[in-house]
């Protein structure tokens, strides 16, 4: 009941300013949801169904099962709500009320229910207090309301005289009318045309015409007036009744809105004012429609002037009960518990004493973990989870009983999932995979987008891009050149470069194979002139250099092979020579030469073999 | 008398002695010449023929040697063989022609050769002989 009673004072009298605070009650969200930023953009009503109607659609309608504030056909939610956020901020930050005038005012305000006190009031405490409603209406925080209750009461009164007035007119026309019908009844009976009626049948109905006639000429005034006083008796009667009707509803309007604005004290000065004015038991409350359903919901029963009396006291109530819990939870260093109550108390008695009077010192330390806790809801609104984790640390060394399950789970999840996609990021760029690479970056962005692994990531491989696009060019450039070996020296680089470049990478394949070839000629030449047989390893370095005539490092090693196996490369030499001469015999004579001098020789055997075949074509 | 028979008995053995040395010279001349088939032929110039073999196109030769290796064989051209060289030490190839192969040459025997300078400079034998 008092749950219920709370959610419809909320709804009521949620001016558009207020929602239940933004204290640590984060949302769940998945990584790379999207919540949405700010919380203050408010959602359209789809279809409008269950917008509030209550004055006309004006006030705000809170929904307690959804938490949400439904108003002028758009919704907001309480718990996210920039709007309340800045002013609960506002009034954390705001010195209490405890100076001269606030003590006076808050006295003003509680002699006027006093001498309105059902168990008090008499013309005569009704008089002062009528008087003392200018005095409060001059202090600042009165924002002039008793005023307008003045106004309003001095306007019931103005319409009760002239009530008076109409019944004192509807008395004289009372007795007019009393006069009006004896006059016509005495009318009625003197007006006969004399004598009797004649004989004759014919005579006697005319004469009877006569007669009547004379009696209608000489009653019509009376008849006439007669309707007339009635009608003003009537109208008098309608107009009397309207006008209190009117009075009564400007008055319950004004104790409503009151009510609406969280005036509670003011909503108990009018409600018991009205009592006074009307006292004819009529407190039926004329509103309709949601409004109704909401007072008579609530209580049970059609609402009444009464009801809302009663409502008032119960929040004043509750707003000390609240405003006790938040000191008690302060005491017990349960942050979180006490700056919820107190949220929950500022909604509904904002401009309650018990409120207003809160100590700086006490409001500070809660506005302190309310900025906090406010920090993190928009460090984990913009996935700043580096940021959001720090203030969870600091929220727990602060507040005992903050609940850090729920930001904590959004965190590790986002950092998580964010660390997956990294990963995979670099599996893509490591195997060449671009497409790949960015999509897994582009992921692990919009899950957190300041994850410092991924600045670290992002620009190890932009560096590498520097490092890549260079390497390429530096590539194309020794290619160009057919600087084969100053590539096969820094194949890292290039074979690093070359990763995402299938085309430059086959030529670098090639490149690189070639160069393993000339590195075995080379190692293989220099093992076999080790062991002193230079003729084979001048041969081993001219295969290679045959193939490969542009390596320095090939061609140095053959040349200095080439002076330590002088006859043998000479025979071969003059061999090679006289057989592109046409001189097959000379030719393979020296061939023979050769093989006499490395019998192991391959090119020897070589020329003597195709020499052979050409002496003796059918040679087996 | 006797100084006379002395006399006549040096003379006769002189005689003797020159007649035995030079029956044994016209015999070593005898056998000498009598082993070189090709005494007529002029001896392979190799250094010249590994100038230049055209240089010696058409001219024939003899020249002895070691047959070191066969380099190949044709049934209708004969085979082709290296032949060391006693004179330079040098190795030449030499062709055997099919009309020589009733003669069996084997790697390490010694033969005298009677060769010609064929028109690609190809050593031909002519002839051939053991050495």
């Amino acid at each position: 009941m008092k749950n219920t009673l709370t959610a419809v004072l909320l709804g009521l009298v949620f001016a558009g300013t207020g929602a239940r605070a933004q204290v640590a009650d984060f949302p769940a969200q998945p990584p790379g949801g999207g919540a949405p930023a700010g919380g203050a953009a408010p959602a359209a009503q789809p279809g409008g169904g269950q917008g509030s109607s209550f004055l006309g659609g004006d006030t705000p309608f809170f929904d307690p099962g959804s938490e949400t504030i439904q108003w002028d056909g758009k919704t907001w939610n309480i718990n996210n709500n920039r709007l309340f956020e800045a002013r609960f901020e506002k009034f954390l930050s705001a010195p209490e009320e405890s100076e001269e005038q606030d003590r006076a005012y808050n006295s003003i305000l509680f002699e006027i229910l006093e001498k309105l006190s059902p168990n008090r009031v008499d013309p005569k405490s009704l008089d002062e207090a009528f008087g003392l409603l200018p005095k409060a209406a001059e202090f600042r925080r009165d924002a002039g309301l008793c005023d307008t209750i003045g106004n309003q009461v001095y306007s019931a009164w103005m319409a009760r005289r002239n009530m008076e007035r109409l019944k004192q007119a509807d008395a004289t026309l009372e007795s007019d009318r009393a006069r009006l019908e004896r006059n016509q009844r005495i009318a009625a009976q003197g007006s006969s045309i004399g004598g009797s009626a004649p004989k004759d049948a014919a005579a006697a109905a005319e004469w009877a015409t006569n007669q009547q006639l004379q009696r209608d000429v000489t009653m019509q005034p009376y008849v006439t007036r007669l309707a007339e006083v009635n009608a003003l008796l009537n109208t008098n009667k309608t107009k009397r009744e309207l006008q209190e009707l009117q009075t009564k509803i400007e008055f319950q309007a004004l104790i409503v809105q009151l009510f609406v604005q969280r005036r509670f004290q003011h909503v108990l000065i009018a409600t018991r004012f009205y009592r006074s004015v009307f006292g004819d038991g009529d407190s039926k409350l004329r509103v309709d429609g949601e409004a109704k359903s909401l007072f008579s919901g609530t209580t049970g029963m059609p609402p009444t002037v009464g009801t809302l009396d009663a409502m008032a006291s119960e929040v004043i109530r509750d707003v000390s009960e609240g405003i006790e819990a938040f000191k008690y939870l302060l005491e017990k260093d349960e942050l979180e518990s006490a700056t919820k109550r107190l949220a929950e108390t500022f909604v509904v008695g904002e401009y309650l004493p018990q409120v207003r009077t809160i100590e700086r010192d006490k409001k500070r330390q809660a506005l302190a973990f309310v900025q906090a806790s406010n920090k993190l809801i928009s460090a984990l609104e913009v996935k700043d989870y580096a940021l959001a984790e720090q203030l969870v640390r600091q929220l727990e060394e602060t507040a005992k009983d903050f609940d850090n399950s729920k930001p904590l789970a959004a965190i590790e999840t986002a950092k998580t999932v964010a660390a997956m996609h990294i990963a995979k990021a670099k599996n893509a760029a490591v195997s060449g995979d671009r497409a790949g690479l960015e999509t897994e970056l582009a992921a692990a962005t919009a899950i957190w987008p300041r994850n410092p692994d991924l600045a670290e990531v992002s620009k190890m491989i932009f560096s590498q891009a520097d490092v890549q696009n260079k390497a390429l060019v530096d590539f194309d450039q020794l290619l160009s050149q057919r600087s084969f070996r100053q590539i096969f020296d820094d194949k890292e680089r290039f074979i690093a470069a070359t990763a995402l470049d299938s085309e430059r990478q086959q030529k670098l394949r090639e490149v690189l194979t070639n160069m393993t070839e000339i590195e075995g000629a080379i190692i293989r030449a220099n093992e076999i002139e080790r062991r002193g047989d230079f003729a084979g390893a001048w041969e081993s370095a001219e295969r290679a250099f045959q193939k490969f005539p542009d390596d320095s490092k090939l061609n140095q090693i053959r040349a200095s092979l080439t002076t330590k196996a002088a006859d043998f490369v000479g025979a071969l030499r003059r061999a090679e020579e006289l057989e592109q001469r046409d001189q097959p015999g000379s030719s393979l004579a020296w061939f023979l030469r050769a093989q006499q001098q490395y019998p192991n020789s391959d090119m020897a055997k070589a020329g003597i073999d195709r020499l052979t075949k050409r002496i003796l074509p059918d040679a087996t | 008398m006797a100084r006379r028979s002395r006399s006549s008995n040096s003379t006769l053995l002189v005689v003797g002695i020159v007649l035995l040395i030079l029956a044994f010279g016209a015999g070593g001349y005898l056998l000498s010449t009598s082993g070189d088939a090709f005494r007529t032929t002029a001896p392979l110039e190799v250094p010249a023929y590994l100038e230049n073999s055209n240089s010696l196109r058409g001219n024939t030769y003899k020249a002895e040697g070691e047959v070191l290796n066969q380099l190949g064989y044709s049934p209708s051209m004969g085979r082709l063989i290296s032949v060391k060289i006693d004179a330079t030490s040098d190795v030449v190839p030499m062709l055997i022609p099919a009309s020589l192969s009733h003669v069996n040459i084997q790697r390490g025997q010694r033969f005298i050769f009677k060769i010609e300078v064929t028109e690609n400079g190809i050593l031909r034998a002519l002839d051939l002989t053991k050495a």
